[in-house]
């Protein structure tokens, strides 16, 4: 596990260099959620809503929408794909996104239309860490542990 | 004339006065009215209000700050830009499929988007461009004219 500024970068994961985290599931889904230097620049996490199971979304459309007192945003899918789960203790609780962003708090699992083409917009890896390092000073983000 | 920070301010009211007309037509499901109101209000913000703020403002204030165009304020207000043109492409399709529950829910989340990008603009960029460049109120009043008159 990377850490930067206080931020959890676990090298394991693939990212999409902004907001999201992915990992591969054996069944050739993908989870999805947000990294920590993304939670952290939201602030406290009050509302979520995630797209239904079943809904197609193109590449670059959002999975989910967040919303904190002071920030708004959507988690992209960086590839066409179609929701098989969602996280529905995220959506009871939108806090935990706060707490263990990459573990009990993944926000939905996706199927890629085209497993060829999943590569194309994510990385991993050293390349992938170096990335997120750099997201974190153009965004000026210090992370700090949450409670709870 | 008019500061920066005046003309500014002054189309963020109209930009979400044209918002709120859309979401209204919708709400009473006037669906062809709703479409048109939010395709004025994409186009005003997308190729007027964004594109003087790109071209002009944010090069004007990453100048000022020592010529760094990863300045952590102008790279935020970017990346809140393109997040924002995703969402308008969304609440478009959210029309074209006459859904009234996914329209609102992205009316929610970019209404907040715009509340919090707008003030930050509106407190930390607008006032110091009007501070450095006082006299320049005109000729930015003439730009914005010309890009609106495309």
């Amino acid at each position: 596990m990377s850490e930067y500024r206080g931020c959890e970068l676990p090298e394991d994961l693939f990212y999409d260099l902004d907001y999201v985290w992915l990992r591969p599931e054996d069944d050739g889904t993908w989870t999805i959620g947000v990294t920590d230097p993304a939670q952290t620049m939201s602030g406290r996490i009050q509302k979520s809503r995630i797209k239904k199971v079943g809904v197609h979304l193109e590449t670059g459309r959002h999975v989910a929408t967040l919303e904190s007192g002071k920030w708004a945003g959507g988690v992209p899918v960086p590839f066409a794909a179609e929701v098989i789960a969602r996280n529905e203790a995220v959506l009871e609780d939108p806090h935990m996104i706060n707490v263990a962003p990459y573990t009990d708090a993944w926000i939905a699992r996706v199927k890629p239309d085209d497993p060829q083409r999943v590569l194309d917009r994510i990385k991993t890896g050293s390349e992938a860490i170096e990335a997120l390092k750099a997201w974190i000073n153009r965004y000026d983000v210090q992370c700090m542990r949450c409670a709870g | 004339m008019k500061s920066i920070d005046e003309i500014m301010r002054g189309d963020h009211e109209r930009l979400d006065a044209l918002l709120a007309a859309s979401a209204q037509a919708i709400e009473g499901l006037r669906w062809e009215e709703g479409a048109t109101l939010l395709a004025q209000f994409q186009h005003d913000i997308i190729e007027n209000h964004i594109a003087v703020e790109e071209s002009m403002l944010f090069p004007a204030f990453e100048a000022q700050e020592g010529g760094d165009a990863n300045h952590p304020l102008t790279s935020l207000l970017r990346k809140g830009h393109k997040d924002l043109r995703v969402f308008f492409e969304e609440m478009a399709e959210a029309i074209s499929a006459r859904d009234t529950e996914e329209f609102e829910g992205l009316l929610s989340t970019v209404q907040a988007i715009l509340k919090t990008h707008d003030a930050k603009e509106e407190t930390e960029l607008y006032p110091f461009l009007s501070k450095a460049f006082p006299e320049n109120g005109e000729a930015f009043t003439q730009a914005m004219a010309a890009l609106k008159r495309k």
